[in-house]
């Protein structure tokens, strides 16, 4: 794991907010389902996960909009349970920005600083926030006199203008463009960086998280499925969700031969191969191994050789995608040349590369 | 550019009927408002003359029954605002299953005829109706109040309960498409529900509010058939007055000079009513962007 990630290693710093068994269901649909969760002061935490696995529900019940049906919710020490949004130190950017259409930039920026009886003249702490989003020429503007990447800025800077020591972000940037969003992810982790408060982001762009996080959370149905730094989440998946989830492997079932301590073996389709596995498998059970692309080599010569039927070709830009049948498995590998789809190729792949993970239930 | 000029046209058939409607029948009564009547021969003389319009100006009972007007549409006005708002709001945040049951109430006056409804007042209003024999039975007054029916009161709860419906509905429609988030942005943002009324409901809603008070004035201030009918020797309008002048009295040129005098004096003032509501802070934004 790098430098950056031990540096700021979320574990070390003091803890500001702790949930315990969060719960909330809506009808017989349990949308939070059993949720624990530490989040260290300054750190970078993403929710990751499918539509509809609970990633805004746990938001709004950190934010103060919907009561948990169990679970405890501790902010700085104190318990949030019964404290009103507007008396949490927690400040939202909305998923579609909610900026408020009959006030100005200005005006919605400096919204919670004009909300307090006797408060000095908030010009100069707004047009701060402004330039810290790089918006100080826009106050006097009406939000529908903007496009949705300024918009965003907006939000951003309505929310931090505030100084909440946590800052709650839903999928702030899916409304925008692929280039817009790489800038604006930069832009928002520097911020991050620069305010010192801890950002609980949610996205469903795995890119994104990888991008800016300390600590991906990624959910399942309502339950987190793993929490770890993405080299972590990408190197050692808990699951074959996560596994699935992130990037784009390829996951073969087979049986647990043999454990060691850090390995396993598993008779796959492809063969009986030993690589590196999770803790607690079962001999004698089912597990999945996980291959990514890059473990996996056009016409390699090393390790494990496989002989597959090429079924579809991808351009990518900067490379090819093969996908290549073998045993009833499609194998996902990249490639700077295009074999012919219907050829046979071959395909080198060393275990110790790859991992093997538990079946998602 | 194409999408503009299909609209265009789709208005077309509308403006043709406005200008057809409403253009014309005003250019007439511009141009009888300078006729003169010959009364012997029981005729309407083209001929050009200002004395109608003097007569309009130099007689206190034309802008008195005017002023009573408009006054009268104002008061209703507000008051079924001030009634009105807390109602629509209310709608607002009823269960969905609710606001059906809501609107069909809501809708009652509308579903009885004017004359149904004005006779039915007078039995719940009069000296041996309704309201006057429970305050008798409770032992609360010894004698009918007579101020009930055939008084400027009168006049004014019926006007209320016939045009509130005009003040609700607008301003729930309003209040319907404001976007939850942004009460929870203000909450979000530390203000307490009242704030995020003042600072965000409120100013969001004044269209709808506007349109209310539009509604409710012009639906007020024109009315005839409730003042005659409730407001007893109070119940004078300049409605009343132009139907006379045009039947009975074949005044036809007077007729019209009252008619185009009311006309532009509620114009006017439905106008600063408008253009006072566009002045609120934000409003303009919030009709030029849309409710997103
Ligand atoms: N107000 C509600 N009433 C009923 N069901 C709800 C409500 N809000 C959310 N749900 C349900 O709860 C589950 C979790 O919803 P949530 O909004 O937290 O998902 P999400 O992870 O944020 O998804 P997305 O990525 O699509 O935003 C979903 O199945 C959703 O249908
Ligand atoms: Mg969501």
């Amino acid at each position: 794991m790098s430098d950056q990630s031990v540096s700021r290693n979320p574990a070390t710093s003091p803890l500001l907010l702790s949930a315990r068994g969060l719960v909330k269901s809506y009808g017989r649909n349990r949308a939070v389902d059993g949720v624990d969760l530490d989040i260290p002061e300054r750190a970078f935490t993403t929710f990751l996960g499918p539509s509809g696995c609970g990633k805004t529900t746990i938001l709004r019940m950190i934010g103060g909009f919907e009561t948990p049906d169990a679970g405890s919710l501790i902010l700085d020490g104190r318990s949030l349970v019964g404290v009103p949004p507007e008396r949490r130190p927690v400040n939202t950017v909305f998923q579609n920005y909610a900026l408020f259409p009959h006030l100005t930039v200005f005006e919605n920026v400096a919204f919670s600083l004009t909300l307090r009886r006797g408060a000095q003249d908030p010009a100069p702490r707004v047009k701060r926030a402004l330039e810290a989003v790089h918006m100080g020429e826009f106050g006097a503007r009406y939000p529908h006199q903007l496009s949705g990447g300024q918009q965003q800025r907006v939000a951003v800077a309505r929310a931090i203008i505030a100084e909440p020591h946590l800052l709650l972000l839903d999928e702030p940037l899916s409304a925008l463009d692929r280039k817009m969003r790489g800038h604006l992810q930069i832009e928002l982790k520097d911020l991050q960086r620069r305010l010192g408060i801890a950002f609980v982001y949610v996205t469903h762009d795995q890119e994104e998280a990888f991008a800016l996080s300390d600590v991906v959370v990624v959910m399942n149905k309502g339950k987190i499925a793993q929490k770890a730094d993405p080299v972590t989440l990408y190197a050692r998946p808990a699951d074959s969700f996560v596994a699935d989830f992130i990037g784009s492997a390829t996951l073969v079932e087979g049986e647990v031969l043999a454990c060691t301590p850090g390995n396993a073996t598993i008779a796959t389709p492809l063969g009986t191969i030993t690589a590196p596995a999770i803790e607690g498998l079962q001999t004698g059970g089912r597990a999945a191994l996980v291959l990514r692309p890059e473990h996996l080599q056009l016409d390699g010569c090393s390790g494990m050789i496989l002989t597959a039927q090429v079924e579809h070709v991808v351009f990518k830009g900067d490379r090819y995608m093969i996908e290549a049948g073998i045993a009833g498995v499609t194998l996902r590998l990249m490639s700077n040349r295009p074999p012919e789809p219907g050829t046979l190729i071959s395909i080198g792949f060393d275990p110790v590369a790859s991992f093997i993970t538990r079946i998602a239930t | 550019m194409r999408l503009t000029l299909h609209r265009a046209h789709l208005a077309l058939p509308v403006a043709l009927v406005l200008i057809l409607g409403c253009l014309l029948p005003l250019l007439l009564l511009i141009a009888f408002s300078v006729f003169t009547v010959d009364m012997d021969a029981f005729e309407m003389v083209p001929d050009f003359s200002l004395a109608n319009w003097a007569q309009m100006l130099t007689n206190p009972v034309f802008a008195f029954l005017i002023g009573k007007a408009v006054l009268s549409g104002l008061i209703t006005a507000l008051i079924a605002a001030v009634l009105g708002y807390p109602l629509a709001l209310s709608i607002a945040n009823l269960p969905i299953a609710w606001k059906g049951i809501a609107q069909i109430l809501l809708l009652t006056p509308l579903y009885t005829g004017e004359i149904v409804r004005i006779y039915a007042w007078r039995v719940v209003l009069g000296s041996e109706g309704l309201i006057n024999a429970v305050l008798e039975g409770l032992g609360l007054v010894d004698e009918p109040v007579k101020l009930l029916l055939f008084s400027p009161f009168t006049t004014h709860l019926v006007l209320l309960y016939n045009t509130l419906p005009f003040m609700v509905l607008p301003i729930w429609i309003s209040a319907e498409l404001i976007d939850r988030r942004l009460i929870e942005a203000a909450r979000d943002l530390g203000a307490r529900p009242f704030e995020a009324f003042t600072r965000v409901v409120f100013p969001l809603t004044i269209p709808g509010l506007g349109v209310g008070l539009l509604a409710v004035f012009a639906l007020s201030a024109g009315d005839m058939l409730t003042p005659s009918m409730l407001g007893g020797t109070s119940g004078a309008t300049p409605m009343a007055m132009i139907d006379n002048l045009f039947g009975t009295a074949f005044d036809w040129p007077l007729a019209s000079v009252l008619a185009l005098s009311l006309l532009i004096t509620l114009f006017a003032t439905a106008s600063s009513i408008g253009f006072l509501l566009l002045r609120f802070k934000g409003a303009r934004a919030v009709l030029q962007g849309g409710l997103k």
